[in-house]
């Protein structure tokens, strides 16, 4: 068995690889998004909160269980969902942090909000990390869901 | 024994400090936990650009975090800033952080009901010459007003 020393990555292609996971994402290739993912990826989403009478939902876990679910309903419910990078900011270690306004038109129900054709843009931090076999480990990201809310005309917190 | 003797005489301080240290970015957020704003605005730019997304706050110059600030310091006296991590990316930093405490002031238009706030928040800072010179802090307000007892976005002060 031959073992090969990993190259080292530099900053801007641990940064090449988050934008093409959000040129994939753009383009709602959510199988793609999966695949720039390690297996076991990380994946946390502290905003993303559903209250229910007896449980909440919050998605912490796998990009390949909760991760991928998550973007496939979101591009569900907003047909035309989108993305627009504002800036991308890397290391020599393999963390990334992307400012990010993702929106889009809604068609079906999202979490409790009723769908009424509205549009949202919103801004968003995400956070990743990238191994040095070029493969996502870890996705964090924060926005404001009063924001999202209000511009679907959903004006009740839960 | 001579050494012994400093050891248990020595007096205790009441006071706990922290190493000082040359980065902006870790004074500013440890003074916030201290809900010390004086030391934690001296770390920024006069001209630092804040956006606020929870709140739909976009300013510049040191009122404006300062403002935030003391808004936040002022409603929860027993405010807990935890910094999960720091991620340093040229001469942008990244914290995460978990900020907790119990309400006991109106803060952005939601009466005090007492209700305890824990909200995970993302604060990217721009440093140039040992100065914030930009900060974009990210949480979701809605988890906020859900915390703190509010139900509807159009109704806030209601309950």
């Amino acid at each position: 068995m031959t073992m090969t020393a990993h190259e080292p990555r530099t900053a801007a292609q641990y940064a090449a690889v988050v934008i093409e996971f959000f040129d994939r994402y753009r383009a709602h290739d959510v199988h793609g998004m999966g695949e720039l993912c390690a297996i076991n990826a990380d994946f946390s989403y502290p905003p993303f909160e559903v209250w229910g009478k007896q449980r909440v939902l919050r998605a912490d876990g796998k990009v390949g269980t909760v991760g991928k679910a998550i973007w496939a309903g979101l591009i569900n419910s907003f047909p035309n969902l989108s993305n627009v990078v504002h800036t991308i900011n890397a290391n020599d270690q393999g963390d990334v942090v992307a400012q990010v306004d993702i929106g889009g038109t809604q068609q079906l129900p999202w979490g409790f909000v009723r769908p009424a054709g509205n549009t949202y843009r919103e801004p968003h931090l995400f956070i990743f990390t990238v191994n040095p076999d070029g493969l996502i480990t870890s996705i964090t990201g924060y926005w404001n869901n009063a924001e999202i809310s209000q511009q679907l005309g959903h004006l009740e917190v839960d | 024994m001579s050494i012994l003797t400093k050891t248990f005489t020595r007096k205790r301080s009441t006071h706990v400090t922290t190493t000082p240290s040359d980065d902006p970015v870790v004074e500013f957020l440890d003074a916030f936990g201290r809900r010390d704003v004086d030391t934690a605005v001296a770390r920024v730019a006069d001209d630092v650009r804040v956006t606020a997304h929870g709140l739909g706050l976009r300013g510049q110059g040191v009122a404006a975090i300062r403002e935030i600030l003391e808004d936040i310091a002022r409603a929860f006296p027993d405010l807990r800033v935890t910094t999960k991590r720091i991620l340093r990316t040229g001469d942008v930093l990244t914290a995460e952080l978990k900020v907790e405490g119990t309400q006991a002031a109106p803060y952005a238009g939601a009466i005090n009901q007492e209700k305890h706030l824990d909200l995970d928040e993302a604060w990217r800072f721009e440093v140039r010459d040992g100065r914030i010179v930009a900060i974009d802090a990210y949480w979701c307000q809605q988890q906020l007003y859900r915390r703190l007892g509010v139900k509807r976005f159009d109704q806030i002060a209601i309950v």
